[in-house]
């Protein structure tokens, strides 16, 4: 049995281990001589490293006696590595006095020490290259992304026929998590930026004894511009994050592949739910943002101007005009698409492990965050032209 | 038959429990490992063999007994008075534990880059031994763990594991999830490691053919305790209801006559 004659072999190993070899690691050469002491391991060598290059050899053969050494890998690999350059200049090198065990080590290295002297070429790639790459990729993402928008309106195109298929109990579970989880976060930045905007417009108010136009300047921003904007924000951040780690993490447990092989498509039970649920979450929760702005409003009015709250919400119906209100509202069901197909597209790109859902999660942040700025940019250059 | 000279006892576990919420995983566990020796534990899913070899190489505490490691007891050890211990051991992990932003060759440096005081050229050369020595070619060196196929990410872990010239290396499952040329490729190479630097070696495994070819003593943990321990012709021979049938098997016996037979 062959692990019977490796066992005679270990013992003889345990031995020679057992006699330490006491001393640091040293080098003494003398004549043609170089007589190597200590242990020579890993943690000792560091001194001895940088001497072995700067060591004056003898110009004729060089005898190394190791009676007195004791090797790790590491050593050997040092004098290993000396002998070499030894030879390359032209000298005989003479390894005397190993015991066993640091001859197997020298062996050991020797026929593994080819990795070392062919080096492998990493390719660096140039300026141009990289351009190139990086523009293909780019390229081949946003072509990705449109066929996974025509993927996701096909399946969605085949539910509006057959509404039997749409995933009402899905639906109504990310409704809960992306609309209703999301109201005290979204309830009180919302109050909060209502409360700034009045402090910032209301102490330049004050100067020109105009404070009631304080109802103006807080409506028309929060309704208009910031209520839909902040919730797309923190939609984007809370819930299109947590749809790229969901989707992100059932690719890397071949969860996807699952669905695919029972014949259930991904798109129906994963991505549809969720873009229903948030075009319709999104907009309820820009109208409670709306509201919670404008008590926010009101709140600082009454502190820093002494406007009443009735005099306020008498005001409002002036200052904001049912058209700005639903210019305010119309944009969130075009954010919540936009955040959903973003966060689950980025979701299925997860390719690997574990890091490439952190990594594509904060790919999804970033850029639906970006695209729900740029298109509520896009909104407010189209309702200029308009005239709303 | 298994080294009666060899003496010292680097690893020595006594009446270890260990209890994760209401589940008792080990319920008191003896074992001692001998320098030299390639000790296997083997069990059935959920037995314990993991939790056992994570305890050894100090990767969590017992709830109760006492290890010693190396002569040192480690069940209530301190970081700084476990890192002198832990540069004598190396732990190849399962599914590798390889850091993903580094590719193979920084990641066999990383122990002798964080502990020694060498120059980054031995450094990388130390590295390209080691993945050379575990069957490793030069292309591999440069990939990412991501880029590796399940049976070179565990060389890689092994090459890494190596790197400070271990005297204890900790398999887990070192053949687990490879085809059989790869599992036998990582049985040679443990046992030339045995033969050539002497390593002491614990491993856990489930491979029949893995325990027959390499496995100088095998530990079978059954109900939490080691229930029968010894050579692997004694276990396979043995009466014990445990080792009936964990070695009584279809694929136990399979590998038995394939072993006797080579």
């Amino acid at each position: 049995m062959h692990f019977g004659i490796c066992s005679g072999k270990v013992a003889g190993n345990a031995e020679i281990a057992d006699e330490m070899v006491e001393g640091t690691a040293d080098i003494a050469v003398s004549g043609s001589t170089a007589r190597c002491t200590g242990r020579w391991t890993a943690q000792t060598l560091d001194g001895i490293e940088h001497r072995l290059d700067t060591i004056a050899w003898p110009t004729g053969p060089v005898r190394f006696d190791l009676s007195g050494v004791e090797f790790d890998t590491v050593g050997a690999w040092l004098l290993n590595r000396t002998a070499r350059t030894l030879r390359r200049s032209g000298r005989d090198v003479l390894l005397e006095g190993a015991d066993p065990a640091a001859t197997r080590l020298l062996e050991l290295v020797e026929s593994n020490s080819g990795a070392c002297d062919a080096p492998v070429n990493v390719h660096v790639p140039g300026m141009f290259e990289e351009i190139g790459r990086e523009s293909e990729q780019q390229w081949r993402s946003y072509a990705d992304f449109f066929a996974f928008i025509g993927e996701t309106a096909a399946t969605a195109a085949a539910s509006v026929l057959d509404p039997r298929k749409l995933r009402w109990k899905q639906i109504a579970t990310e409704l809960q998590l992306a609309g209703v989880n999301a109201l005290p976060i979204v309830g009180l930045l919302a109050f909060l930026l209502g409360v700034v905007i009045a402090y910032q417009g209301g102490t330049v108010l004050r100067d020109y004894g105009a404070n009631i136009f304080i109802v103006d300047i807080v409506a028309l921003a929060m309704v208009r511009e910031l209520a839909p904007l902040i919730t797309a924000i923190i939609v984007a951040g809370r819930t299109g994050s947590a749809y790229t780690a969901q989707i992100g993490t059932m690719m890397v447990t071949e969860e996807i592949d699952a669905l695919r092989s029972i014949g259930i498509a991904p798109q129906e039970l994963l991505v549809l739910p969720k873009m229903i649920a948030l075009v319709v979450a999104l907009p309820l929760l820009t109208v409670y943002a709306d509201v919670m702005g404008l008590i926010g409003g009101i709140v600082m009015s009454h502190s820093l101007l002494g406007l009443s709250a009735h005099s306020f919400v008498d005001r409002l119906a002036e200052a904001v005009s049912v058209t700005s209100f639903l210019s305010g509202i119309g944009k969130a069901p075009v954010f919540a698409g936009l955040i959903a197909l973003v966060g689950c597209f980025q979701g299925f790109q997860v390719s690997g492990s574990a890091e490439g859902v952190g990594r594509q999660t904060t790919i999804s942040v970033v850029q639906s965050i970006f695209l729900v700025i740029v298109i509520d940019a896009a909104f407010s250059i189209a309702f200029n032209h308009l005239g709303i | 038959m298994v080294d009666q000279q060899s003496t010292a006892t680097l690893v020595a576990v006594r009446g270890v429990e260990m209890q994760f919420g209401d589940k008792r995983v080990l319920e008191g566990v003896d074992l001692d490992v001998a320098r030299g020796q390639i000790l296997a534990i083997v069990g059935g899913s959920g037995s314990g063999k993991s939790t056992l070899l994570r305890l050894m190489a100090m990767l969590s505490r017992p709830t109760v007994g006492s290890i010693r490691l190396f002569d040192t007891e480690v069940t209530q050890i301190d970081d700084a008075a476990a890192l002198p211990l832990r540069k004598r051991i190396g732990v190849m992990f399962q599914n590798g534990g390889l850091f993903g932003d580094m590719n193979v060759l920084e990641n066999v440096g990383v122990p002798l880059r964080e502990h020694t005081r060498l120059s980054d050229e031995t450094i990388e050369q130390m590295a390209d031994i080691r993945i050379s020595l575990v069957g490793l070619d030069a292309d591999a060196a440069i990939k990412y763990p991501a880029q590796l196929s399940g049976g070179m990410r565990k060389r890689a872990s092994l090459a890494r594991a190596m790197a400070l010239d271990p005297e204890v290396l900790f398999l887990d499952e070192p053949t687990s999830g490879l085809d059989p040329l790869s599992s036998d490729a990582i049985d040679e190479l443990v046992l030339e490691l045995k033969n050539s630097l002497g390593l002491t070696i614990v491993t856990v495994t489930h491979d029949m053919d893995s325990l027959w070819r390499i496995a100088d003593r095998v530990a079978l943990l059954a109900n939490g305790r080691v229930a029968v321990e010894g050579t692997m012709e004694e276990l396979a021979k043995s009466d014990h209801a445990a080792a009936r049938e964990f070695f009584g098997g279809r694929r136990g016996r399979a590998s038995e006559h394939a072993a006797v037979r080579s």
